[in-house]
């Protein structure tokens, strides 16, 4: 009888536990506040160790990083290298071509953030584990630093603030699908929603009336549309293909990033907080 | 109790190890997991129940160290420590290789539970092409680092092997 009550025993323990796992997923999914407050408490008093690690290995990490990255690194090289030829050629024309973006920008009333205060943060870590598009921040509430902020670099919108910390905060990249972002596009009225998808210069949006014309090459921000948890006119990216979706009537389009969310040294915290 | 405190040690291990090294050396920007390595070592020594509450536990840790749905850690970890001491519950003769590779079977369906029921649960981004990298990866770090982690779980769950206990007496 033994063995049998043992096996009982073990399953209703798996049983519970397996529920609590499933309510715990449920709570979170409504956003349960205090299951993030206390990731954030777990963040700060963890964060010392990163520091630590960050100090003890750091040299060693790098060399472990170039070797396994040298192919990577070799070709990347090379492409910058011959970026740096092209650049090189047009600069005078990509001068005048930011100049043109930045007139543009005016023109339609887009100052870059505009007088919304930032705040200048360094990346002190990536994500923990595996999944999960995250990068750990310098700065927390003692600076200002709130859930659900904006994280920009200075070409454009990268994330938002997703846990905070006294002296540092987490945040969730855009490319990594868990959020999404109204945005508008540039001389047109056309609005729609766009989210990662797991490519690191790439977005995706969707929701956009096929009624609007939307072309290759215009330019996408953030439409700060009334509960938004964005500020308008944040660059977003460029326009990169459209293509229609006539059974769900919208547009989808493809946006190429302005800001790159790979090997990020700064960010800035746009200390914006959603009205209404 | 005393098994408790010294499980509950080989968590606080776990945090600093994959703060303080598996997250700092990483190969394609995929690290190795120290929760799950200790969930899957647990459930290969101290069988199916053993790894599933200490895999519970471990991916609750897990899960308040990431931006992922709170839970997902817990189940999956929980998953793979099952698995691993159900594997292991049915090997006759535990060679080391065989605990390796049931470590890394045990490993990989937490990677792919993981990445399913986030992917399941709207979480997007977690399967594609990365996922198999991730799954192999993980797995086959965990299937390396389960043989000295064994140790270090007998210790804690005071561990007496029955054949050794048998040739001894």
């Amino acid at each position: 009888m033994a063995p049998r009550r043992s096996t009982g025993r073990s399953r209703s323990t798996v049983i519970l536990l397996v529920l609590t796992a499933i309510t715990l997923l449920t709570l979170s999914g409504r956003g349960f506040g205090p299951l993030d407050s206390a990731r954030s408490v777990v963040s700060s008093a963890v964060s010392p160790v990163g520091d630590a690690a960050r100090w003890v290995f750091g040299p060693f990490s790098d060399a472990w990083n170039a070797a396994f990255d040298h192919g990577d690194l070799v070709q990347r090289n090379d492409e910058l290298a011959q970026e740096n030829d092209r650049l090189r050629g047009e600069l005078i024309e990509g001068t005048v071509a930011t100049q043109q973006l930045q007139e543009l920008l005016q023109l339609v009333g887009i100052p870059f953030v505009g007088d919304t205060p930032v705040v200048h943060t360094r990346v002190i870590s990536g994500s923990v584990g595996n999944f999960g598009d995250t990068i750990e921040l310098d700065k927390g509430s003692t600076s200002g630093v709130v859930k659900g902020m904006p994280v920009i670099t200075g070409r454009g919108l990268i994330g938002r603030v997703k846990l905070v910390g006294e002296d540092r905060c987490t945040v969730e990249l855009i490319t990594g699908g868990s959020f999404r972002v109204g945005f508008l596009v540039i001389g047109t009225s056309a609005v729609g929603v766009a989210e990662g998808f797991g490519r690191p210069t790439i977005l995706r949006g969707t929701n956009i009336d096929v009624a609007q014309t939307v072309s290759d090459g215009q330019i996408a921000v953030t439409a700060g549309l009334r509960g938004s948890s964005f500020p308008p006119n944040i660059p977003i990216g460029t326009v990169q293909s459209v293509r229609s979706d006539e059974s769900s009537r919208q547009t989808i389009v493809d946006i190429s990033m302005f800001a790159s969310t790979r090997d990020l040294t700064y960010a800035d915290v746009v200390l914006w907080t959603p009205v209404g | 109790m005393r098994t408790v405190i010294r499980f509950i040690m080989l968590l606080l291990t776990a945090v600093v190890l994959q703060r303080f090294l598996f997250d700092q050396f990483r190969i394609g920007d995929i690290a190795a997991d120290a929760f799950l390595v200790l969930a899957v070592a647990t459930g290969v020594v101290c069988g199916a129940r053993q790894g599933a509450i200490i895999g519970f536990c471990a991916g609750l840790i897990f899960d308040l160290l990431v931006v992922t749905p709170f839970g997902l850690g817990a189940l999956s970890y929980l998953v793979a420590g099952a698995v691993g001491g159900l594997l292991e519950g049915v090997v006759v003769h535990s060679a080391r290789w065989i605990t390796m590779l049931v470590a890394f079977i045990a490993s990989a369906a937490g990677v792919l539970f993981f990445a399913l029921l986030g992917s399941l649960i709207g979480t997007a981004g977690m399967i594609g092409g990365h996922l198999v990298t991730v799954t192999i990866l993980v797995a086959g770090s965990t299937s390396v680092l389960v043989l000295p982690t064994r140790r270090v779980v007998k210790w804690a769950s005071s561990y007496s092997d029955p054949l050794r206990a048998a040739v001894h007496s």
